[in-house]
């Protein structure tokens, strides 16, 4: 004689229903912890798993988070640059080598990056400073190496191209303006105003921000934390002066 | 250790999955039969399939995990003059964490798969539970819910023009899983979820 097999759970419950008393209670409340055990125990395996597979992650890596925060990977950007004669095509990451070190023997420039706008007041006045930072910075006879990069927005009023020629020839700025009137690299470098001044180690990661707490604190690569920066005069802390002493502490002129 | 060659074995595993899941499975679940006598059935074999699917795609997950953390470094892990490069894709931070959370899709991936890992075993341990339905139909959810963000990267694949070998097997893995959920909900709705169950049940009523 075949028979159709009923599953045990509909015989449980018919036993529950027609009130076989305790026994059927309790079958029924085995099944329930059954069920309960089979979810903990793959809950147990699944997240053994995970958390094996997140310690391995995390002891074998360092993470850096990308931003313009000192201790920082600044966002690379590539785009049109105007380099005194045409406009040409630029990458950021160009500039970078990945395997400085804060003690780097090899004269290896950081990267000095200003976002400005033609028409903005506080830039016209800062533009002098910048031409003689960019030359005095310029790793001659000891000097600190730094490649300096304008970024051109378009906060203030409509600006063009030309604008940012005039502008670059006016104040003698002999370095690198990027064509940024679109906005794209100010948003992904978190600028709102201009003048906004960075110093980029030339590994890529934020060494000084001008925007950043109280524009006194810079970024000690080899001890990799944040330091106090001092300002020579007033207590504010200007480009040149976190570029001498971030340079100086480590070693990387 | 070449990163290919370590792909190669993220890969492996998916596929070892796969053939479970195929109708080559009988023969190759025949390994398991003794310690695992479940897997003599056609369940069995979707489900301890599934098993080494989703593994794969969460250790799969964990490497890009591992690219994001070691390219925010300056690391260079997987780049290359052609079309296949990660570097591009998970080193871009336009592109390289989600949305809505900020956190890296390699992490995303290991916290999928991981759910997906525990509907599938909680499935295979307890196979008569009346909330196995739901499992599976949850199972099919996350899968199918898994499609528009899989659509998403691949549309930065292609703004980019790169291809990352690491990503485009964590999302097969997806899919598979999806196939996997399908078989699974058929085979549930058909008489042969429980076959080996109906079998000893037989066998008992004879005597």
């Amino acid at each position: 004689m075949t028979t159709e097999p009923i599953p045990l759970r509909q015989t449980i419950g018919l036993m529950h229903e027609n009130e076989f008393g305790k026994f059927g209670e309790n079958m029924k409340t085995m099944l329930d912890n059954q069920e309960g055990s089979a979810r903990s125990e793959a809950g147990i395996i699944a997240m053994s798993m995970f958390f094996a597979g997140l310690l391995v992650v995390a002891f074998t890596t360092n993470p850096i988070a990308s931003g313009t925060q000192i201790g920082e990977r600044a966002p690379v950007f590539s785009g049109e640059a105007y380099d005194g004669t045409s406009w040409k095509s630029f990458q950021f990451d160009d500039l970078l080598d990945m395997s400085w070190t804060w003690n780097a023997t090899e004269d290896v420039p950081w990267i000095a990056v200003e976002f400005l706008d033609t028409d903005c007041g506080h830039c016209k006045n800062a533009a002098p400073d910048m031409a003689t930072w960019s030359q005095e910075f310029s790793g001659v006879n000891g000097a600190p190496n730094v490649v300096f990069i304008a970024i051109a927005v378009e906060f203030v009023a409509e600006s063009s191209r030309a604008e940012i020629v005039d502008f670059r020839t006016q104040y003698e700025n002999n370095f690198l303006f990027v064509d940024d009137l679109d906005e794209d690299i100010a948003k992904d470098w978190d600028v709102l105003a201009t003048p906004s001044y960075f110093l980029v180690q030339p590994d890529g990661i934020v060494a000084w921000n001008s925007g950043q707490a109280t524009n006194s604190i810079g970024w000690d690569a080899k001890e990799e934390k944040s330091i106090p920066l001092n300002g020579f005069d007033d207590g504010y802390v200007q480009l040149n002066e976190a570029i001498v002493q971030l340079m100086m502490l480590n070693g990387g002129e | 250790m070449n990163e290919y060659a370590i792909l190669s074995i993220h890969g492996a595993i998916i596929l070892f999955g796969v053939l479970l899941m195929s109708p080559l499975g009988s023969s190759i679940s025949s390994i398991f039969h003794n310690k695992y006598p479940s897997t003599t059935t056609r369940r069995g074999e979707i489900l301890s399939g599934m098993i080494f699917v989703c593994l794969g795609g969460f250790t799969v997950s964990a490497q890009t995990l591992w690219m994001h953390n070691k390219l925010s470094e300056g690391a260079s892990v997987c780049s290359g003059n052609s079309i296949l490069n990660c570097d591009g894709l998970i080193g871009n931070i336009a592109y390289n964490t989600d949305p809505f959370l900020g956190q890296p899709w390699g992490l995303v991936g290991m916290v999928a798969f991981t759910a997906l890992m525990w509907l599938v075993i909680t499935i295979a341990k307890d196979p008569m539970s009346p909330q196995t339905q739901l499992f599976i139909k949850a199972g099919l959810g996350a899968t199918i819910a898994g499609l528009p963000i899989i659509g998403l990267l691949v549309s930065y694949e292609i703004k980019e023009g790169l291809i990352c070998p690491f990503c485009t097997t964590a999302h097969i893995a997806n899919i598979i899983a999806l196939v996997g959920f399908i078989l699974l909900a058929k085979l549930h709705d058909s008489n042969d979820w429980a076959s080996d169950m109906k079998k000893q049940i037989s066998k008992h009523s004879r005597k």
